[in-house]
């Protein structure tokens, strides 16, 4: 690495940094032993003494930062985010697993269990399906209020073999009820009116968001028992809004990550039976042999860096790691969701950032 | 995980925030303007390292940085020390500018969705080899 | 002699033995002996041939007729001494006696379990196995192992699964993960990972006029409700399956007959209620699985209780892999802490890799890989012991190129990022499925406190055991080692105090033990018939014990008294 002082190369621009630094500042060296320059240089003044301004202001930010989607479908989302720094990035990630919130089943009401599925398991497994509902439409319930339609889903699960064959329960037998519970709690005083459960003042039905589209489980062939001849479930379930942080059953998306841009370069000509292998050795076809129409010979060029999976097979051996260099770009962001289904990947991706907002709106109010 | 070196000295103001509103002076003097320490109930990593990387960029920031005292309790320290500004403002800039950078990713993010759907579906194949 | 064996004249499992140095010929027919088959080689060349194998699997031999006409004999440990066994059919030469019918039956069952045995270090391989037997009861969602062995497959341990396949990373993390204890993902417990239910009987006995009572209903404030304790019980009296039941609750509602010897006056009661009551951890939902009425063997009833306990694995639960690398559960963390790979990946647990370099169980790092390839490719891999050569276990190589195929690298080490801070860590790491065990000593059913409590009757010390309250043992060897430091008060303290104080009368003149006369007001000694040289003193109720012990058996214990 050659080392120039910014005072010796009259010709080099004014507040840009060395080509090495810059490499450094902008780009992860995948080394064959391990990654180097990984964190980022933050600090406004890093680089105060060479005379170059390291901060970020905002309208530069602006003008920089790009959005790509690359692939949408109903549950799946794959978008680049380009000149944004991990930090946030690690936000928004962390913000999507953990505090978008979701509708789950939290209180299961057991009327009957003859299954070989244990009650506390099979309640278990019914918090973990997925429902297909806008969580947005509901409100939190607290400790304090009564359970009603604005905060509450009820479904009914009501199965039972006869004699014969073992039948399978799956979630497209939880039956919603829009109405309310239709279980009575036990009044100690037997003159009383039977209490229900749930106190609905109108049946959920007619509430514009579901009137068209009932509420039940995303998938309908979870299995959640198997019933063998004479066994039933019968049981009630309510389903209420929280975040993942709580439990992982409100957690909205299957998974979120991100990764960095590959960026694959040859430093030196790669020609003839280094070509060929190095076009073999890459599982993902990072390579590509192009015959050289002027000297007749094939030389290898980088055709799909993007796929690039860090298997390290290129830099694997003696001496090619002063041929290929892989890298990954620092400031921009393969971003995958995959949503389970309660909202689309790109609404659940706006929600975090909303989140974001939110709290540092928060922590503006409390300080001011 | 320690992240920032975050130095509790007899000097610096404490400054405890929570969603109630519960503003709490412990330490020392309130001469000293430039440095504080504010300890936020109910964060983590999450806004914490967000807000250290937005401080960092202000070049009226001498140093900065936060640390979770302790994982089991979910509170975060951050400290700010300015070049001259007090500490207060220049956390509440950074913030709005926060604020500012999550506005713009969501409109671009919006535009760059609608503009996808908007796409013809044979366009397809071209962009994913992106 | 040995021909006589093979042709089946003497039974199969003789041994004979012949030493050298002592210049006899040993014969053993007892039972208890453990014997190997093993394939009779004559100078290297094996007695069983191809068309031997073939009409095995058309099945027209069996093993009994290959011991018949002496191809295979039982060998037990002596005769093994005499044998020159080879591994492999290839490996044979001229002085080889016998060949191995297959290597890994070397091991035995339970370290056929073992994946890569013989990569590991030997304790490790024997830790291992005192593990399996502390292995537990019921998990909710067991798995069979990725990388499984020849034996696991002819025991049948892949149909009953004792254990869970979970994505283990080896890396530093949180600090809280020193000296083997494990970091677990908050997230995979949540959706699952590691619970286990836990079954307990209790039986209750009823004595004949015993009487079991439906629970009388109450007036409170609310209308007629049933004795709190009494809210499980059934219209029969006796507890409901499928009901949660919580500490001081009633399993049997019973009345017993009071002893009267006179007659009873009108009006009182005849019986008392000796209700049978659970005692069990606080805060905890467990739920009577189910209840059988039977009689015992004296033909009384007996109604038997089975109560079933849910259990998600929290701070202190043992985990082990199938290599002797116990550990215990050091924290919890939350799934977006966790860091993540390339592909999205979050590990399940994360170990320490200290455990790794003196315990050298290269086993496991083979299973990781192992596991990795056999989940990207959809093949079950094999690790049995000595397989690699006969193809019974799976190349590192092999496992390698597997890896490189589908675009992981070939040391199974992945470029991974922080999920704190969202850069990549600045070492890649090694990440993949390892099959782990939970262990049956958890947390919940150790931790035990006491600030007072029981006592002994006879010595009036703190009793012993969790069962009943009782108090730790600070041991012989502990005092030895606070008599080292000369803490003599400390001494004082723990062993006194804390323990069994007890104010004696002494008098002077005699040496005996005297009382405390509380009429009077003064102590008097017994011997002495006086109280003028009567002085108190704190000893241990045990040491007082010892003295009036002493004394019925006619030795006389005198205390010899100086000033404080």
């Amino acid at each position: 690495m050659k080392k120039v002082s910014f005072m010796d190369m009259p010709d080099v621009p004014k507040g840009q940094l060395p080509e090495h630094l810059e490499l450094q500042r902008t780009r992860v060296f995948c080394g064959s032993d391990a990654p180097t320059h990984s964190e980022g240089i933050q600090y406004s003044g890093a680089y105060a003494s060479m005379g170059i301004d390291n901060s970020l202001r905002l309208d530069s930010f602006c003008k920089k930062f790009r959005v790509e989607v690359i692939q949408l479908t109903e549950d799946e989302i794959e978008f680049d985010m380009i000149g944004i720094d991990a930090s946030l990035a690690n936000a928004f990630r962390r913000i999507l697993i953990a505090e978008v919130p979701t509708m789950a089943i939290e209180k299961v009401l057991m009327v009957n269990n003859t299954s070989v599925i244990a009650d506390e398991v099979l309640a278990h497994r019914l918090g973990l399906i997925p429902l297909d509902v806008d969580p947005r439409s509901f409100e939190y319930f607290s400790g304090n209020d009564s359970p009603n339609e604005r905060n509450t889903i009820v479904f009914k699960l009501d199965v039972s073999c006869k004699k014969g064959a073992r039948i399978t329960v799956k979630s497209d037998q939880l039956k919603w009820l829009p109405n309310g519970s239709e279980l009575e709690m036990t009044t100690p005083n037997p003159s009383a009116k039977p209490k229900s459960y749930t106190l609905f003042t109108c049946s959920q039905a007619s509430l514009p968001e579901f009137s068209d589209k009932p509420i039940g489980p995303k998938h309908q062939d979870i299995i959640i028992s198997k019933l063998g001849p004479g066994q039933a479930i019968e049981l009630e379930v309510h389903a209420i809004k929280g975040i993942g942080k709580t439990h992982a059953k409100w957690s909205p998306v299957a998974t979120a990550w991100y990764r960095m841009l590959p960026e694959v370069v040859l430093l030196k000509e790669i020609e003839g039976k280094q070509a060929e292998e190095l076009v073999q050795k890459c599982p993902v076809n990072v390579f590509q042999e192009i015959e050289d129409i002027g000297k007749g010979k094939k030389k290898a060029v980088v055709a799909n860096p993007r796929a690039c999976t860090l298997c390290r097979e290129c830099i694997r051996g003696e001496g090619w790691e002063e041929l290929v260099a892989v890298r990954r770009v620092k400031d921009h962001f393969i971003f995958r969701i995959e949503s389970t289904g309660a909202l689309p990947p790109e609404d659940l991706f706006t929600e975090a950032v909303k989140i974001l907002e939110d709290k540092c709106d928060r922590l503006i109010s409390e300080l001011s | 995980m320690r992240k920032g070196f975050i130095v509790q000295l007899c000097f610096p103001i404490l400054f405890v925030l929570s969603s109630e509103l519960y503003l709490k002076m412990e330490h020392g003097s309130i001469t000293d303007q430039r440095s504080s320490t504010f300890s936020l109930l109910d964060e983590d990593h999450t806004l914490a390292n967000s807000v250290r990387f937005t401080l960092n960029q202000d070049p009226r920031v001498e140093f900065c940085g936060y640390s979770i005292p302790h994982p089991s309790e979910n509170r975060v320290n951050i400290r700010v020390q300015t070049t001259g500004d007090p500490a207060k403002d220049v956390l509440k800039d950074a913030l709005q500018n926060l604020m500012v950078t999550c506005q713009h990713v969501r409109g671009t993010f919006d535009k760059a969705v609608a503009d996808y759907k908007a796409r013809p579906p044979m366009e397809m194949d071209a962009d994913g080899q992106n | 002699m040995r021909k006589l064996r093979r042709s089946g004249k003497i039974g199969e499992f003789v041994s004979i033995f012949v030493n050298e140095k002592q210049r006899c010929v040993y014969v053993a027919s007892d039972g208890g002996r453990v014997c190997r088959p093993l394939v009779i080689a004559d100078r290297g060349i094996s007695r069983v041939k191809e068309h031997h194998m073939k009409e095995l699997m058309d099945g027209v031999r069996t093993f009994d007729d290959f011991l018949r006409e002496g191809l295979i004999e039982y060998l037990d440990v002596n005769e093994e001494n005499n044998a020159l066994i080879s591994l492999y059919e290839g490996e044979a030469d001229t002085d080889t006696t016998h060949i191995e019918i297959e290597p890994f039956t070397i091991l035995g069952v339970c370290a056929g379990l073992i994946p890569y045995p013989h990569h590991n270090q030997s304790p490790r391989n024997t830790y291992q196995l005192s593990r399996m037997d502390t292995l537990l009861y019921l998990l909710v969602y067991p798995q069979r192992p990725l990388l499984t062995t020849k034996s696991i497959e002819l025991v049948g341990f892949d149909k009953l699964g004792a254990g869970q396949n979970a994505t283990v990373a080896v890396m530093s993390y949180s600090g809280y993960d020193i000296e083997d204890a494990i970091v677990m993902n908050k997230s995979s417990l949540d959706r699952g990972f590691g619970r286990c239910i836990v079954l307990k009987k209790y039986s209750v006995v009823t004595e004949p006029y015993d009487r079991i009572v439906k629970p009388q209903m109450i007036s409170s404030k609310s209308g007629y409700v049933v004795d709190s304790k009494m809210q499980i019980l059934d219209a029969d009296g006796i507890a409901a399956p499928g009901e949660i039941i919580r500490s001081h609750d009633l399993f049997v509602n019973k009345h017993s007959p009071k002893i009267i010897r006179d007659q009873a006056k009108p009006g009182e009661l005849r019986e008392t209620p000796t209700p049978v009551t659970y005692k069990g951890p606080e805060g905890e939902t467990t739920v009577v699985d189910r209840v059988v009425l039977s009689t015992d063997v004296n033909n009384r009833l007996c109604i038997k209780f089975l109560v079933r306990h849910v259990r998600r694995p929290e701070l202190g639960d043992k985990f082990s892999s199938r290599h002797g690398q116990k550990g215990v559960c050091g924290t919890i963390v939350q799934q977006e802490d966790f860091p993540f790979s390339e592909r999205g990946i979050c590990p399940d647990l994360i170990m320490n890799p200290h455990g790794y370099p003196s315990r050298m169980t290269i086993g496991k790092m083979i299973e990781l890989l192992g596991g990795k390839a056999g989940v990207s490719s959809g093949r079950f891999h094999y690790g049995s012991a000595f397989g690699e050569p006969s193809g019974h276990a799976d190349r590192v190589e092999a496992i390698s190129e597997t890896l490189v195929k589908h675009g992981f690298s070939y040391s199974g080490k992945d470029f991974i990022y922080s999920g704190i801070t969202g850069y990549p860590l600045q070492a890649y790491i090694f990440m993949g499925p390892i099959y782990y065990q939970k262990l049956k000593h958890m947390v919940l059913d150790k931790m035990h406190a006491r600030a007072r409590g029981p006592r002994v009757t006879l010595t009036r010390q703190p009793t012993e055991g969790r069962s009943r309250d009782g108090g730790l043992r600070l041991g012989e060897m502990e005092r030895d080692c606070l008599i080292a430091y000369g803490a003599s008060m400390l001494i004082y303290e723990r062993l006194m105090l804390s323990s069994d104080p007890y104010q004696v009368q002494v008098c002077r003149t005699c040496g005996l033990l005297g009382y405390y006369n509380y009429k009077l007001k003064t102590a008097v000694c017994s011997m002495c018939k006086n109280g003028d040289n009567v002085s108190t003193m704190k000893l241990p109720y045990a040491c007082k014990l010892l003295f009036q012990e002493l004394q019925s058996m006619n030795v006389v214990p005198r205390l010899k008294l100086t000033e404080a």
